[in-house]
């Protein structure tokens, strides 16, 4: 049996020849991963696959299921970043716009208008939370606020009501919930950060927070509360993140 | 000689486009935070905190893109690794893989070989030791990435399994160590395959296989049997 001793000899190749098909081959795969945005042509699969997570995600979410920041977390305190999409920071304009309100509005039986006053002299949570934010960061805050699911029941919501959207003054940033992540027990209008008042970096005068969703899901600078049939999309829901975005 | 089964290479080449989005995705999900400090702490075990990866490592574009890519291939991903597993259980090709007794001595010997302490190459059968250990510690990091990730996507809804990766942050982090496992083994199959035996790669194509070129058989560590020879001079006369 003649046992052939080289490869490139079997193959026909010579020394130059097998080493440029072989860079050329590892090139392709380093191509493959170029920053690229992937063919056009999968947008539908892969929306047909964020339509799919999201019946899972809606299997596996239960009211019970608390988050309990470590007992080793510190929390973020200055640290907590502060987003917005105007240019500045959102500042509620009392001499344009009179005195703030909170709105809660659409398929209720009672429509409410609440003062900040009227906010903190509701039942009040308090809870220290993990924030999970998209880009993959965590921080910790305790959140103050009324629980969702207290104003809902002094609005009366129908129950044609599945979705809830939250909308802000912070340009035209809006984003809408199943209305049963909007009834867990820890989703909070919170008015309250780390003991003070929510400064205007960090959503004032008030803004949904709850750790059954990923950050961008919790309008800040809230303006109105709307219970409604159908869910109305979102600010980076409609810009490609996915719309559910449970925890 | 047949010696890869069509779902054997099937699943092998699925596995290289699902691995390398996933993979590519999941460095540009990275990139967003690169870093695994909990926001006002520092981390202990990276060194290269808030230090992006090469963007031209990555795959999706933008966060979005790349997380939306991400969360469908792991689907691909999930289920050709269930397939293979389902395939070598039931065709009995799991006995070449899992590690059997005398393995740590065998690979010593293997290690031995390829240091060129020793001369010949030890006959182990279809796979020699260290690849048996590699092989077998590929579905097992696979299945690691897998749970860690699922960790990360669900810390609240599944807040046990996350606190049993030490809470998310470390989860993050093994979930990083995970891929990292990955692409490790998977460079150094693909640098073994085309070093050592490069006469295999037709049968993960096409299945097909000749024994007697088995490294084995031809006594081969890496590189040393691939490129020609320089010609020798002609013998005086």
């Amino acid at each position: 049996m003649r046992l052939p001793s080289h490869a490139a000899e079997r193959l026909g190749l010579d020394r130059r020849r097998f080493l440029a098909a072989a860079s050329g081959a590892l090139g392709t795969l380093a191509l493959a991963a170029c920053d690229s945005m992937g063919p056009r042509s999968a947008k539908r699969i892969l929306m047909l696959a964020e339509s799919g997570n999201e019946k899972i995600e809606r299997v596996l979410f239960h009211h019970s299921a608390m988050d309990v920041p470590r007992a080793s977390a510190t929390a973020a305190g200055s640290h907590f970043p502060a987003y917005f999409i105007s240019d500045d920071v959102p500042i509620w304009d009392e001499a344009m716009n009179g005195v703030w309100h909170l709105e809660v509005s659409g398929m209720v039986r009672q429509p409410l208008k609440l003062s900040l006053s009227d906010l903190a002299a509701l039942p009040r949570m308090g809870y220290k939370l993990d924030h999970f934010c998209v880009e993959g960061w965590t921080a910790v805050a305790t959140r103050t606020g009324v629980r969702l699911s207290d104003l809902a029941k002094l609005a009366g919501v129908q129950p044609g009501a599945r979705y809830v959207d939250f909308q802000s003054f912070d340009s035209d940033y809006h984003e809408s919930w199943d209305i049963e992540s909007a009834m867990h027990p820890q989703t909070l209008i919170v008015y309250a950060q780390d003991g003070h008042y929510l400064n205007p970096a960090w959503g004032a005068p008030a803004r949904v927070y709850s750790p059954v969703k990923i950050g961008y899901k919790n309008t800040k600078y809230l303006t109105k509360i709307v219970f409604l049939p159908e869910r109305n999309g979102g600010y980076w829901s409609d810009r490609g993140y996915e719309w559910y975005g449970g925890v | 000689m047949k010696r890869h089964h069509a779902v054997v290479r099937i699943t092998h080449w699925v596995n290289v486009i699902a691995l390398t989005i996933m993979v590519g995705s999941g460095l540009r999900i990275f990139n967003a935070y690169p870093a695994f400090a909990r926001r006002g702490e520092s981390f202990c075990c990276y060194p290269f905190e808030h230090r992006a990866i090469p963007a031209n490592l990555t795959f999706g574009g933008w966060l979005a893109g790349a997380r939306n890519w991400h969360f469908a291939m792991m689907w691909v991903l999930g289920i050709n690794g269930l397939v293979y597993l389902a395939f070598i259980y039931l065709h009995g090709e799991w006995r070449d893989l899992v590690p059997r007794r005398g393995i740590v001595r065998d690979a010593w010997e293997m290690v031995k070989f390829y240091l060129t302490v020793r001369k010949d190459h030890p006959h182990q059968g279809k796979h020699n030791a260290l690849q048996r250990l590699a092989y077998f510690s590929m579905p097992i990091v696979g299945i690691m990435a897998v749970v860690t990730g699922i960790a990360i996507w669900k810390p609240v809804q599944l807040a046990w399994l996350t606190n049993l990766m030490g809470g998310y942050v470390w989860a993050r982090y093994w979930h990083f160590w995970a891929m990292l496992l990955l692409v490790a083994l998977t460079v150094g199959h693909i640098f073994m395959v085309f070093t050592v035996d490069p006469y295999s790669i037709p049968s993960i194509i096409t299945g097909k296989y000749r024994p007697e070129l088995s490294p084995e058989a031809r006594n081969a560590r890496p590189l040393v049997h691939l490129l020609p020879p320089r010609h020798e001079p002609p013998a005086e006369a």
